[in-house]
């Protein structure tokens, strides 16, 4: 990567926040999950002999609200909703997103998807490790491999003492 | 005196060496991650929860409720010295304590945070004790109806106090019940909302929801808006300490934030907003130097961290004794009681009095602990914030991994993983409130039941909803704390329209 670190961006583009943006596909998001749950209700019985109400109906009162709240979200972003993202430690809530830190992260999170059925959790947890130091601006990828492989194994070897099954330690050389 | 004597029996178990220990670990860990940003109470007892397998429950319990009051401490520490609330309820004491720290007065202002939230930790303890027996007591009479009652005015209470528009808190809400029907119906053994995958038939773990929102969401969050700015905190030499003034200007709000916090922290609302604004605002108002607030005022930090440690009490009342959990740490303490096969509620205190009498003692003891952890030693936790942050949110995302693999070692919690975290991203990056998505996984599941069970034994008659006392009226304040603000925002537009509308004809 040829940009210098950390991701930085022009001052400009910081001029317009995502607070006047209109991000109508939140609602749109909402609704579509009611949907969801609206559909896969139509085919659960909605009364039953006992109670009345039957597993159906739950389901259905749930789609029914997140669509209309969805729809009602719509309309207050339509009508100029703010929405101001929320203040935490170690963040600027008003910088503007860095896509490739963000992206990183990400990709740190779906890599046991990925791996950890044949390279095991502490080898996984290891190359975590290293897209997240990257994704927080640190370049010394050696000496962040091998906090990262010791993380893992100490993680590994500590939680299952304690008892909790992380897997097998290697699987692809058969550990 | 039923319930001083249930505490002796208490103190008999929270002062055994063993869950003495579990009471050190808890406070130390709960100080050290009140410390650190990015990581709370709720998402430390969630990644702790299946470790605490091999544990039994009383020692559990009163590592947990060392965690809870820990986190306190530590969070207003760093509101002081770094002015970065850790959680919300620590917004107000940042406000004073920070400047206080800046003007050198800093030891001061952490010795009066540490200091009322052990005044206020233990009053809070205390009116708990003879209070939470009593409440169960009356909990013997609710029947389904009530309960359904309950929760419901919990999910609209939750909804409207937490965050900054009710669309937004009841969508938060909405997707947790959401979340909360999926899997096998208990009643019926219909499978819902799995979409033909078999990994989904036992529900959505509440440990996934709550490390994915809280620890996978928050990575994503401050890894997109990292601010390079180091922490410029000034490392306290000699640690905390108070003059005659300040104690003679500390221990009324200390006083009036404990009456504050503990009953708004009870109420189904909770929550450590209400109670640190209101605090904050009264001391502002009887200050006899009121010219000092904004430029660190100590009573602006007493009141605020009082009222802040005696809600978090207050929010164990509704827990135990009705199994209603109102913040994101109640939730996953719930869930912790439900892995034990136990039930908070009535007899809790009948079936388990050791257990509850244990960690209510044990309340009394961390408190004790975390004062002396706290007071002297304030210095060292500060160092915490040493650790580079890379290494701090890789690690935090492993600890995720850990939690969420070490469920099941299933492969589609990794993909409800990546989503939810997504998820909370956009949570918060359009401030959207992530408690009552936890509430109402949790409390979903039980509402439904309630109600089944209530039209069961009514024969399907929907009256019985509102047949007695207690329900209606759980019911009606749901519907004011609903109607109230919006009626109040009407009449104060169609106010002000009318004096706009009054000065152009004048």
């Amino acid at each position: 990567m040829s940009k210098p670190e950390p991701f930085t961006r022009p001052e400009e583009e910081q001029d317009m926040p995502a607070a006047t943006q209109r991000p109508y596909w939140l609602g749109a998001g909402v609704a579509a999950i009611g949907a969801i749950w609206l559909y896969q209700a139509t085919s659960l019985p909605q009364r039953s002999q006992y109670a009345q109400i039957g597993p159906g109906f739950f389901v259905s009162i749930v789609g029914i609200a997140l669509v209309i709240l969805g729809v009602l979200l719509i309309w207050q972003i339509h009508r100029g909703e703010i929405f101001e993202a929320q203040g935490t430690e170690d963040a600027d809530p008003d910088a503007e997103a860095s896509w490739p830190a963000l992206g990183l992260t990400v990709a740190a999170a779906i890599l046991p998807l990925l791996t950890i059925d044949f390279l095991g959790f502490p080898a996984t947890a290891a190359l975590m490790f290293l897209l997240v130091t990257r994704a927080f601006g640190s370049r010394r990828y050696l000496i962040n491999a091998v906090i990262g492989v010791a993380f893992g194994l100490i993680c590994w070897f500590g939680f299952s003492a304690l008892g909790v099954q992380l897997g097998d330690l290697f699987p692809v050389m058969g550990l | 005196m039923d319930a001083l004597n249930s505490l002796l029996t208490g103190f008999g178990v929270a002062l055994q060496p063993i869950n003495l220990f579990w009471a050190f670990i808890g406070t130390a860990l709960g100080t050290a991650i009140g410390v650190l940003p990015g990581i709370g109470p709720a998402l430390t007892i969630a990644l702790l929860l299946p470790v605490t397998v091999y544990i039994e429950p009383t020692a559990a319990f009163i590592m947990f409720a060392g965690i809870l009051y820990g986190a306190m401490y530590g969070g207003s520490t760093t509101s002081i010295l770094l002015n970065t609330p850790g959680e919300s309820g620590s917004m107000m004491t940042a406000l004073e304590g920070n400047k206080m720290a800046k003007s050198g007065r800093g030891a001061a202002a952490l010795a009066t945070a540490a200091i009322g939230s052990f005044v206020a930790g233990t009053m809070a303890t205390i009116a708990l004790t003879f209070l939470a027996p009593a409440i169960a007591e009356l909990a013997f009479i609710f029947g389904p109806e009530d309960y359904f009652a309950l929760i419901v005015l919990a999910f609209t209470s939750v909804s409207v106090v937490m965050g900054a528009s009710r669309v937004r808190g009841f969508i938060a809400l909405f997707i947790g019940l959401a979340m909360g029907v999926v899997g096998i119906d208990g009643q019926t053994g219909q499978a819902r909302l799995s979409f033909g995958v078999p990994g989904l038939l036992d529900g959505i773990d509440i440990t996934l929801v709550l490390v994915s929102l809280f620890a996978v969401g928050e990575t994503f969050y401050v890894a997109s808006r990292f601010s390079k700015t180091p922490p410029n905190f000034n490392p306290l030499a000699g640690g905390a300490s108070m003059s005659r003034e300040d104690w003679s200007r500390s221990w009324k709000p200390w006083l009036r934030g404990t009456f504050i916090g503990f009953p708004i922290g009870a109420l189904p609302a909770g929550g450590s907003e209400i109670p640190t604004f209101l605090s904050y605002t009264l001391e502002r108002r009887l200050s006899k130097k009121p010219e000092e607030f904004g430029h660190g005022a100590i009573e602006g930090v007493a009141g605020p961290e009082a009222a802040n440690n005696a809600s978090a009490a207050g929010v164990l009342v509704p827990l135990l004794t009705l199994g209603l959990p109102t913040s994101a740490t109640a939730a996953i303490l719930l869930a912790a009681f439900q892995n034990y096969g136990l039930q908070p509620g009535p007899l809790l205190f009948i079936n388990s009095g050791d257990l509850v009498w244990g960690l209510i003692a044990s309340l009394y003891v961390g408190n004790l602990m975390l004062v002396v952890l706290n007071l002297p030693l304030v210095g060292l936790w500060v160092r915490l914030l040493l650790i580079p942050r890379p290494y701090l949110y890789a690690g935090i995302l492993i600890f995720a991994l850990v939690g969420i693999w070490g469920i099941s070692n299933s492969w589609i919690d990794l993909l409800l993983m990546v989503m939810i975290g997504l998820m909370g991203y956009v949570m918060r990056v359009y401030d959207f409130p992530i408690a009552p998505v936890l509430i109402g996984l949790i409390l979903g599941p039980m509402a439904e039941t309630e109600l089944r069970r209530a039209l069961a034994i009514s024969q399907g008659d929907p009256l019985v909803l509102v047949s007695s006392p207690i329900a209606a009226t759980m019911l009606a304040l749901s519907l004011a704390v609903f109607v109230v603000p919006l009626v109040l925002k009407y009449l104060r537009s169609s106010e002000e329209a009318d004096a706009e509308h009054a000065g152009e004809t004048r």
